[in-house]
């Protein structure tokens, strides 16, 4: 049997356009993420975290945690990784991130959803076919208590119709 | 626990041996390839293929896949805890977080960090510290830089724990 023409196929657009964000704007991001004792260790190692809060559950349980304490660095790659389909997915380099604060320590077994407001907007000078947006997003646990928050700054590629 | 847990940890890195100003070479540098990259994009859903496809990549102008910004800071962290917050009781705040140059497979990073601050906690068994992290490539590309806010024991407190 022949292989169909694949150039007939719609394709699935993912991702948004600096035109699409307006100021205020509100995110809820997709999926959410429930961070297990495997994610933890997987993150820590490969990154040589080396901080025993991380890996040594007695050592953990020494300093009144319940569990090994999930990474603070896997907790703020996993908000971000759970908002880049709505924010950053569209294409354009990551330009900053700032005010991190951790709020409160996650435990395995914890499910962390995202959200981000648009904090503002503007044209890129240098690269006309970018924008520059500015979110803030935070990070909140099953029970919805504050996590994670912080501001990510980002070059949006405009439309591609629109581009000079 | 059984064994006193300050055995656990180095004795030189309490709240009380950083002094503002120092600087740290850290003595460890790691490769990054499909473990670091393309394993830890995908765990925290990241979406942007970018990070995974290199048959897409390679007709881009960076000729093969990025490495995600957060796994290049997440690395260079990393690789700067153990003489900067291996008796840390929580990482407290990021700031002024760049990624001034890309970064491929392949590519060696090293981290370099500074002391900016030292201030007392409202826990009298910790203080607070100020680094300044950088990381540079194998060829002294910086690639990443900011500011890490971390809440370390005192040995005043913790040292024979």
């Amino acid at each position: 049997m022949a292989a169909p023409d694949f150039a007939e196929f719609k394709l699935v657009p993912k991702g948004h356009s600096f035109e699409d964000f307006e100021e205020g704007q509100v995110f809820e991001h997709h999926w959410g993420r429930t961070l297990n004792a495997g994610d933890n260790s997987l993150f820590t190692t490969a990154t040589l975290t080396h901080c025993p809060l991380y890996y040594n559950a007695e050592y953990a349980r020494a300093h009144s945690h319940p569990d090994v304490v999930i990474n603070p660095l896997l907790i703020a790659c996993t908000a971000v990784g759970l908002s880049v389909e709505d924010l950053s997915e569209g294409g354009g380099p990551f330009l900053g991130i700032s005010g991190l604060k951790f709020h409160q320590p996650m435990y395995p077994g914890d499910t962390l959803r995202a959200r981000s407001t648009v904090v503002s907007k503007r044209e890129s000078q240098s690269r006309g076919n970018f924008g520059i947006v500015t979110w803030r997003t935070e990070g909140r646990n099953q029970r919805g208590e504050l996590v994670i928050s912080y501001e990510r700054t980002n070059l949006v590629a405009r439309r591609r119709e629109t581009k000079k | 626990m059984s064994e006193p847990i300050s055995k656990l940890t180095g004795r030189g890195n309490y709240f009380e041996d950083f002094v503002v100003g120092a600087k740290m070479r850290h003595a460890r540098g790691t490769t990054i390839g499909e473990i670091e990259n393309q394993m830890l994009t995908k765990l925290v859903l990241n979406t942007a293929d970018g990070h995974y496809n290199e048959h897409r990549m390679q007709s881009t102008n960076f000729k093969t896949r990025l490495v995600f910004g957060l796994v290049t800071g997440s690395v260079c962290i990393g690789l700067a805890t153990q003489d900067t917050g291996e008796n840390a009781l929580a990482e407290l705040e990021l700031d002024g977080i760049r990624f001034t140059s890309p970064v491929f497979h392949g590519d060696t990073l090293y981290a370099y960090s500074e002391v900016l601050e030292k201030r007392d906690a409202d826990r009298d068994d910790a203080g607070i510290v100020r680094f300044k992290h950088w990381g540079a490539k194998q060829d002294g590309t910086v690639v990443f830089e900011g500011e890490r806010t971390v809440l370390i024991k005192r040995r005043s407190h913790w040292g024979n724990k």
